[in-house]
């Protein structure tokens, strides 16, 4: 009635995609030897997963996609945490199995004196975070986000110290507020449906900046704890 | 085939939106067996566990740190929960959802131990609960768009098409999976040979959850089905 004839013929043909992809995700498994390699072809089935998922195209399907996307990523974390683990265990046990070769980007010591290096992150930044903020939204976000990151990241490499907000959590409390503020004038007055749209945007545009800056900046500090 | 058939006499149901949930003596027994075996796992005291060498009188007594052991307790417990949720659910998604979470904590159970063999094994289990989570959220699409609703209420009144029992097939190898149970088993069944912990109850939650999760797991397919 409301779907037009083209996409429901679709459905038969993106679950047969996803079924093939999962078996030639699977037979790849059967075939590779190393561990590494294995866990990122599991992840080629899992996302198979999401094609057969999401062939269904409704909106309940929509809400299955997102937990499903969310166990997902939630399994390779944590297998990958395991895999982490079982190697430094091997390590402590056998410690010279810790020497093998590896390879740094920069063989040798490199250090460059260019004033572009000092100016142009934080003018890359201020411009990311300038249209993340014109974007508005989840996109948004993530490119003001990335802006966050940049400045914290080119900070840390020259050896400055970085002056961060410790605040960013309590934005991150404030832009969930704006979003549920959001979303409840869309319910109960619905003719205000611009101001909650901009509420629920700036609200998320927000707390996903503070989110991508957050993992920014706990990546910082994993590379200084080693 | 209709639920009280299945479940004996029906109590009630409780109306949350689209999802119902049902109340039989079946559902009801299990969702509290699974809660009391959640309070013991929450109250026990752990066990030590001691390694003995061949030959010789030096036995060793192995424990868990304090860390260590409220991490694994707090696992325990949120699995005991998540199962539990499984047993009282009336929606299938939902179901599918709770079954890739048990999965999840079943890693997350002996993600700390120091083990390799037993960091083996859950390495193992988690890559076999990775590529089931394609049969397992695909059968449940599979069924929705096939029969365009999730709850089993609606569910059991409708006769089985073709789809239907191909999702319901494919539901059965992701559960297979996911629990680590029959054709599975040999990834788990080193996991719980690790020390100390309260080895009693924690460990029996990889264990019974997964027990119990197949015996609902068959109430829901005969319902789907016939």
């Amino acid at each position: 009635m409301y779907v037009p004839q083209e996409f429901i013929s679709m459905y038969l043909p993106a679950i047969y995609a996803g079924l093939i992809v999962g078996f030639i995700g699977t037979m790849a498994i059967a075939i590779n030897r190393r561990e590494l390699h294995i866990l990122i072809l599991t992840d080629i089935v899992g996302l198979a997963m999401i094609f057969v998922v999401s062939a269904v195209g409704t909106d309940l399907a929509e809400a299955l996609i997102l937990p499903g996307l969310v166990v997902e990523l939630a399994e390779t974390l944590a297998i990958s945490e395991i895999l982490i683990t079982r190697e430094m265990r091997k390590i402590e046990q056998d410690p010279r199995a810790n020497l093998t070769k590896s390879s740094s980007i920069f063989p040798q010591a490199f250090s460059l004196n260019m004033e572009i290096m000092t100016t142009a992150p934080n003018f890359i930044a201020l411009v990311l975070i300038g249209y993340g903020i014109f974007l508005t939204g989840f996109t948004g976000g993530a490119v003001a986000g990335g802006g966050i990151v940049l400045y914290a990241l080119s900070k840390k490499a020259r050896g400055l110290p970085v002056l961060m907000l410790d605040g960013i959590a309590g934005v991150s409390g404030i832009a969930w507020c704006l979003w549920i503020i959001g979303f409840l004038l869309f319910f109960v007055t619905p003719q205000y449906w611009l101001l909650s749209l901009f509420l629920a945007a700036c609200g998320l545009l927000l707390k996903v900046a503070s989110k991508v800056g957050l993992i920014g900046l706990l990546m910082r500090e994993d590379i200084d704890n080693e | 085939m209709d639920f009280v058939t299945l479940g004996g006499n029906l109590l009630g149901t409780i109306q949350l939106g689209d999802i119902v949930l049902y109340l039989t003596p079946f559902s009801l027994f299990l969702f509290a067996v699974l809660l009391g075996f959640t309070v013991l796992i929450g109250l026990s005291k752990p066990e030590t566990q001691v390694e003995a060498t061949m030959h010789y009188l030096n036995n060793t007594e192995v424990k868990v740190g304090q860390k260590e052991l409220k991490q694994r307790r707090f696992l325990a417990v949120i699995c005991g929960i998540a199962s539990a949720g499984a047993m009282i659910t009336g929606d299938l998604f939902n179901f599918t959802l709770f079954m890739a979470l048990v999965g999840i904590l079943n890693i997350g159970i002996v993600s700390a131990v120091k083990q390799t063999s037993v960091l083996n094994s859950a390495f193992n289990y988690g890559l076999i609960a990775m590529m089931c989570s394609l049969p397992l959220f695909g059968g449940a699409a599979i069924i929705l768009a096939a029969t365009g609703t999730l709850s089993l209420a609606v569910l059991s009144q409708m006769p089985a098409s073709p789809m239907v029992v191909f999702g319901a097939v494919m539901m059965l190898i992701g559960i297979l999976g996911e629990s680590g149970v029959a054709p599975f088993f040999a990834s788990k069944a080193e996991m719980f040979r690790t020390a100390g912990s309260p080895y009693i109850v924690i460990i029996v939650i990889i264990h019974l959850s997964s027990l119990f999760i197949i015996v609902r797991a068959v109430e829901i397919l005969l319902l789907v089905l016939w």
